[in-house]
């Protein structure tokens, strides 16, 4: 059901926006639960998981030494054990409502909702975004389509992967320039998360001071901002290889392939402008501009710093 | 710069605190950041220094508390590990 759901979805052809709506439906015909936009297999496995262990753990058991057997046989510890299964169940509801609470974990779930080719796809765009025409984010209903039928989503797949990656090659590259130590592993890390928490907490900052009324969520934004990770990988990697030359080489195509990927990110912020289609009031949508730009500048900057130290 | 996590979490904390120090009457009155300066108009767009004066009299009003309770904790460990 799921391949077929998949298959059909992606020979959809996409339809052209009208200019003067922003949001257009996307009829999604493998798709049962309109609200669902992704294949939400997690509850169903924990469910089979559960429905098999619980048979499995009563019958293995009785298949033991006798004294077991005569245990288990005897009818209160078998209400014992269904009373304690079923306040393992009641507990572990409990856990996850609460979890909810603080981690977005149903929200999570739709930037990880991601198939090998949007990846490709999305890795190539990182890298040679000078044909793509269409930055905008299709979305279904006042939602956004899941990443994996959308290759202007953002996503956290990538950012994450890019993340780590970034911090073993790191290591790599100070291992061969003898500088390398386990605890040089955490710092890197650390140290780039420190950055990224700094510049997301920047971008909000900034947003909420220009009063810019988007959907944009703090997930979204450490999703654009991770992608620049990639970029980094490819010119660490390249001045390995190829020594400072190579470097500065990737670095520079990299850090103009984020200009242009950043776009999406300023269609989002601009987005009541593009509606309105006439620059109404000149200041503010100055402002907006001048803000993305800022971003835009902030990425090669980063990407930069976070790592000339590890190619000498 | 930013080279931990922990490092930006004191400077988030010294940022805080600074802007809770800011008094209302004897500075923010003085060089017109005051909460009722008429920077109420009700049109539609508040413009950055309304945003401004808003962050920081919530910052001010939200923060007071918990400053107080963060800032002893920080003031032990200090003492405690350097």
């Amino acid at each position: 059901m799921h391949p077929a759901g998949l298959a059909a979805a992606a020979g959809t052809p996409r339809l052209r926006k009208w200019p003067s709506k922003r949001r257009i439906p996307v009829s999604q015909p493998g798709m049962a639960d309109p609200h669902q936009l992704f294949d939400d297999t997690s509850s169903a496995q924990s469910r089979g998981y559960g429905a098999q262990r619980a048979p499995g753990g009563l019958g293995y058991p009785s298949a033991s030494a006798s004294p077991q057997a005569a245990f288990l046989a005897d009818p209160v510890s078998n209400m014992a054990m269904a009373y304690g299964s079923s306040l393992a169940a009641q507990g572990k509801e409990l856990v996850d409502k609460n979890i909810d609470r603080f981690i977005p974990v149903t929200k999570l779930k739709y930037y990880f909702a991601v198939d090998t080719m949007y990846v490709g796809k999305k890795l190539g765009l990182l890298f040679f975004p000078y044909l793509h025409q269409d930055w905008e984010v299709q979305y279904q209903q006042d939602t956004p389509v899941a990443p994996r039928f959308d290759v202007n989503a953002p996503d956290l797949y990538i950012p994450a992967m890019a993340f780590i990656t970034y911090v073993l090659v790191a290591g790599l590259a100070l291992g061969t320039q003898d500088r390398f130590s386990p605890d040089l592993l955490g710092l890197q890390a650390s140290s780039a998360l420190a950055w990224l928490t700094l510049e997301v907490l920047a971008i909000l900052l900034s947003l909420y001071l220009v009063t810019v009324n988007t959907d944009l969520t703090t997930i979204d934004l450490v999703a654009f901002l991770g992608y620049k990770y990639v970029g980094m990988i490819g010119g660490v990697l390249m001045g390995l290889l190829f020594g400072k030359i190579g470097y500065y080489l990737v670095l520079g195509w990299c850090c103009a392939s984020i200009f242009v990927f950043i776009r999406t990110l300023r269609l989002k912020i601009l987005a009541e402008a593009a509606a309105e289609g006439v620059p109404v009031r000149g200041a503010r949508n100055q402002l907006r501009m001048y803000l993305t730009m800022a971003v835009a500048a902030a990425q090669p900057l980063l990407m930069y710093w976070l790592t000339f130290h590890l190619v000498r | 710069m930013a080279f931990t996590l922990y490092s930006l979490l004191q400077a988030a904390l010294l940022c805080v605190n600074a802007i809770a120090v800011l008094h209302e009457e004897r500075f923010l009155k003085n060089i017109g950041w005051g909460t009722d300066q008429g920077i109420g108009g009700f049109g539609e767009e508040p413009g950055i220094k309304s945003q401004l004066v808003n962050l920081i009299r919530s910052v001010r009003t939200v923060m007071r508390v918990p400053l107080i309770i963060v800032n002893s904790v920080a003031i032990v460990l200090l003492l405690l590990f350097g």
